[in-house]
């Protein structure tokens, strides 16, 4: 169940002081916490779990040298990228070059700022929470079209101008998709959207009350959800902006050291946004028995983490073609016909 | 082991070549006959080569150029085009096209074959014969401004070469090469790119996403390989070095190349228990080969180092610990020799042959699995399906052969149609599509892949019958060979790539007087600028990864 109080308030009340810069205090204290879990899970998603899942999927040991289970190459790495030598290529645009990698990065944080994760844990609440975490999101788009573009660099571009294009061909049937669920809980409020799919039920199997995720009332919104999401993060199939055998590494060819962190570590939180959009449009948020609400939170996003992961392992790559012919095609159709679909059958049957 | 249809053609019975017939058909061209080990010979003049190849193409069916080899004599220039028929590659036939010192000029043979086009480049950039009437006659493998042809009589070996290199030269510089339109875009893909197998460099022209032209810069990797060669002694010195050409690893099919061609030189037999030890070996490598084709191949689509990588990997590397045990190396073999192979199966050999069988036994059930996972997959057929398309007579135009040219149809195999070995004693089919596609490609190595277990099987339960006191790895070879002066000899071999031949001519030493390497993987590349113009990017990278190339072999 989410908690109506924001975290900041909850702060705020913990610290006991009034006036407004113990206000500021609260925001900024919590925002931090916020933003520090975040980063913990990139942090372990990037360097470790990542490899490690890949390498478990293609018969591989991977990192097992430094620290228990090579945990601690999670360290190890972040010193070796952070004192890397920033190398900035001749004529590069300078302002956009160096606010690329901020811009993809920090967007992807702000969205979290309304994301309820359970156990109190959200920070601000706000009626149009879902519209915001979209629009917040797709600054990335511009994030790494400048990134591409500022590069000076033929493949950077060809990636950069593919990122637009896959984003704007799936942000669509992405925001569509949403709008069905929307269409159930008469609200954007995320808060409002987890409270209402835990606590309708739908129906009870052998004593067990099974909630109605919007998972299970509408799989096909879900499917259709999961499909988008994974070309908004551009994994495979749908990592033709990076497309490494292709285009080199797309936008982020030229970028290196302490910016490349920036881009890697943006890519990871975004992907992690995905899985908490999901997590709380179609998994009942951090809703779950016995576990606290945030633990079922961490466990429902990173499922989704490796569900991405699984697909770079065994998908092959669309061509860029098939992968604007897909978006516009189908996935829009598909999406459209859903959203119609759910507001007819919620209009004759009077939900 | 299978039946031909012969071309109908009054001049190339069934039973070779009628060099008679062609002189009479050729007329006033001919200047003399001259008699190489493995074909005739007719020696034409330099200003009617196309009329004479083109006759020779039309009417006498030899519609596979081989390979060209240029040298310079004391007093002539000499380029020979060893001319073949896809039909049947023992109807073979040397053109002898020779030219004056003081003026190197020949006609070029391009208008008739496209596969002369980097022949006679190469044969320009090396020797120094000059091709009149070439599209493009520049430097292939060497740098643009080397001086002089290192394969020539006058070449000073040890003057500095200076390579110019413009350290702050613009690199957008070339964007104007199309510059007409406004709308196109230059692009270097390589020498440096995840996805070129080693050092190529593609100049690519863009259209958007779309290809615009197409030129693959090769030479990243030369080695000097031919003069090498040249340097070194028949019996011992040379057989190291075709273990570099291709190391996919196929170094025993490499080295297969040069024994075929040199033991056909000296005239040495080489004992049946030995050509079983060569046929299972040179199967394992090819078996070797293509699975480094179906990994890479997968990877280039599926951008990771993915599952299907990593599984092509663990199966190649069962097969290498095989050829490990067998050779001692798990790249460069060196097992070979002239007359034979090094040494015989490993003791104990019971075992070996029960490692081998275990390996063989997985085989169909892994082959399943890549089946599963990558053949069926429908995002896989789709990028695959239609894209790198080469038509048969294309790839016939641009000497294609081995599992490209299979792919498109063309039922093309040195181990059956030329044999060699123990092949035509052994029971195999060879493997076509007619697809034309990547795909078509991929399913030729995959169930190539089956054939190679089958013939390794055959091979194994041959070796273990053998009887023990008739186990002969080696004929009797003198220490020093030298063949007779002025004998001359082109001899290939099915590489894994395909065609891999060699021309020997001998002057009389212990050394020979012309090495030249015939790579299969030079010829399928110079088709990739037909097979992807037109197609997107992912398209091209889709088709290199398709061809198979090893920048080993290209650039030798």
């Amino acid at each position: 169940m989410a908690t109506s109080t924001p975290l900041p308030d909850t702060i705020y009340r913990l610290i006991g002081i009034d006036g407004f810069a113990a206000e500021l205090l609260s925001m900024f204290l919590a925002a931090f916490l916020i933003g520090n879990i975040m980063l913990t899970m990139t942090a372990v998603a990037g360097p470790w779990a990542k490899r490690k899942i890949t390498a478990a999927f293609t018969d591989r040991i991977a990192v097992n040298r430094v620290g228990p289970f090579g945990l601690l190459i999670i360290v190890a790495d972040a010193v070796r990228l952070l004192s890397k030598e920033l190398i900035i290529p001749e004529n590069v645009d300078r302002p956009a070059f160096d606010l690329a990698p901020i811009v993809l990065a920090s967007s992807a944080l702000l969205a979290f700022a309304v994301i309820p994760m359970g156990s109190g844990i959200q920070l601000a609440d706000p009626e149009t929470g879902l519209v915001f975490v979209f629009a917040v999101a797709s600054i990335a788009s511009v994030g790494l079209l400048m990134g591409g573009y500022a590069s000076n660099n033929k493949f950077s571009l060809l990636g950069g101008l593919r990122a637009v294009a896959q984003n704007l061909a799936y942000e669509i049937p992405l925001v569509i998709t949403a709008a069905s669920v929307v269409l159930f809980t008469g609200s954007l409020q995320l808060s409002e959207i987890v409270a209402i799919q835990q606590n309708t039920t739908l129906a009870v199997v052998a004593g067990i009350r099974i909630p109605a995720w919007f998972a299970f009332v509408n799989p096909f919104a879900f499917v259709l959800f999961v499909v988008a999401n994974l070309a908004e993060i551009g994994r495979n199939p749908f990592d033709t902006p990076e497309a490494p055998t292709e285009i080199v590494a797309g936008y982020q060819t030229e970028y290196s050291s302490v910016y490349f962190v920036l881009f890697y570590l943006g890519e990871f939180i975004h992907i992690f946004l995905g899985g908490a959009i999901i997590a709380t449009l179609f998994l009942g948020g951090p809703a779950g028995p016995v576990l606290p609400g945030f633990v079922w939170f961490v466990i429902k996003i990173w499922a989704v983490f490796l569900f991405t992961q699984w697909a770079r392992s065994a998908i092959p790559r669309v061509r860029i073609d098939q992968l604007i012919e897909i978006g516009w095609k189908g996935m829009l159709v598909l999406s459209f016909a859903n959203l119609v679909l759910t507001a007819v059958i919620l209009g004759v049957t009077g939900l | 082991m299978s039946t031909h249809t012969e071309p109908d053609t009054p001049v190339t019975k069934t039973e070779g070549v009628d060099a008679d017939a062609i002189e009479e058909l050729l007329g006033d061209d001919v200047l003399d006959r001259e008699t190489h080990s493995n074909a005739e010979g007719i020696v034409v003049r330099a200003d009617a080569v196309q009329d004479v190849l083109q006759t020779l193409k039309d009417e006498a069916g030899f519609d596979h150029l081989s390979c060209l080899t240029a040298e310079e004599h004391p007093d002539r220039f000499e380029s020979i085009y060893h001319l073949k028929q896809y039909d049947d590659p023992t109807n073979e036939l040397s053109v002898i096209v020779p030219a004056s010192r003081e003026e190197p000029v020949s006609q070029s043979a391009e208008p008739v074959y496209r596969t002369a086009d980097w022949h006679e480049r190469e044969a320009y950039d090396l020797v120094g014969v000059q091709y009149e009437d070439h599209p493009n006659l520049k430097r292939i493998l060497l740098p643009e401004t080397w001086q002089g042809h290192p394969l020539g009589l006058d070449y000073n070996q040890d003057k500095p070469q200076i390579v110019t290199f413009d350290e702050h030269k613009n690199p957008l510089e070339e964007d104007h090469m199309n510059a007409e339109g406004g709308d196109t875009m230059f692009l270097n893909i390589g020498p440096h790119h995840p996805a070129t197998h080693g050092v190529l460099h593609i100049e690519t022209v863009l259209d958007g996403e779309q290809v615009a032209a197409v030129n693959p810069d090769v030479g990243y990797l030369h080695r000097c390989e031919e003069q090498m060669c040249q340097q070194s002694t028949y019996r011992y010195q040379i057989m190291p070095y075709p273990d570099r050409w291709d190391y996919g690893p196929g170094g025993i099919i490499n080295e297969w190349s040069y024994a075929r061609a040199a033991e056909d030189l000296a005239d040495i037999d080489v004992p049946e228990y030995a050509q079983i030890l060569r046929t299972m070996g040179s199967e394992m490598c090819r078996i070797t080969c293509h699975l480094l084709a179906t990994g890479t191949f997968a990877l280039d689509i599926y951008g990771d180092f993915t599952a299907i990588f990593m599984y092509a990997m663990q199966d190649r590397e069962k097969m290498q610990n095989l050829l490990e045990d067998l050779t001692g190396q798990r790249m460069m073999f060196n097992y070979l020799r002239l007359g034979g192979v090094v040494w015989d199966i490993p003791e104990p050999r019971e075992e070996y042959f029960e490692k081998v069988r275990d390996v063989l036994d997985e085989m169909p059930e892994r082959l399943e699995e890549y089946h599963d996972l990558i053949t069926s997959n429908e995002i896989f057929q789709s990028r695959c399906i239609d894209t790198g398309s080469l038509d048969p007579e294309t790839a016939k135009d641009y000497g294609v052969t081995g599992p490209v040219a299979r792919g498109s149809g063309i039922d093309y195999d040195l181990r059956r149609d030329d044999p060699y070995g123990y092949y035509d004693q052994l029971d195999w089919d060879v493997v076509t599509e007619d697809g034309c596609d990547n795909y078509s490609r991929l399913l030729v190595r995959l169930r190539e892949v089956e054939e190679s277990a089958r013939i390794i099987e055959q091979c194994i339960d041959l070796l273990e019958d053998w009887p023990e006191d008739e186990r002969n790895i080696q004929s009797n070879v003198p220490r020093t060979l030298k063949p007779e002066a002025g004998k001359e000899t082109y001899k290939a071999v099915e590489g894994a790539k395909g065609e891999l031949g060699i021309y020997i001519r001998s002057d009389g030493t212990e050394k020979p007087g012309r090495f030249k390497i015939r790579s299969p993987c030079y010829n399928n590349l110079s088709a990739l600028e037909e097979m992807s113009t037109g197609e997107y990017v992912p398209d091209l990278i889709a088709t290199l990864g398709s061809l198979d190339v090893i920048l080993g072999e290209v650039d030798r």
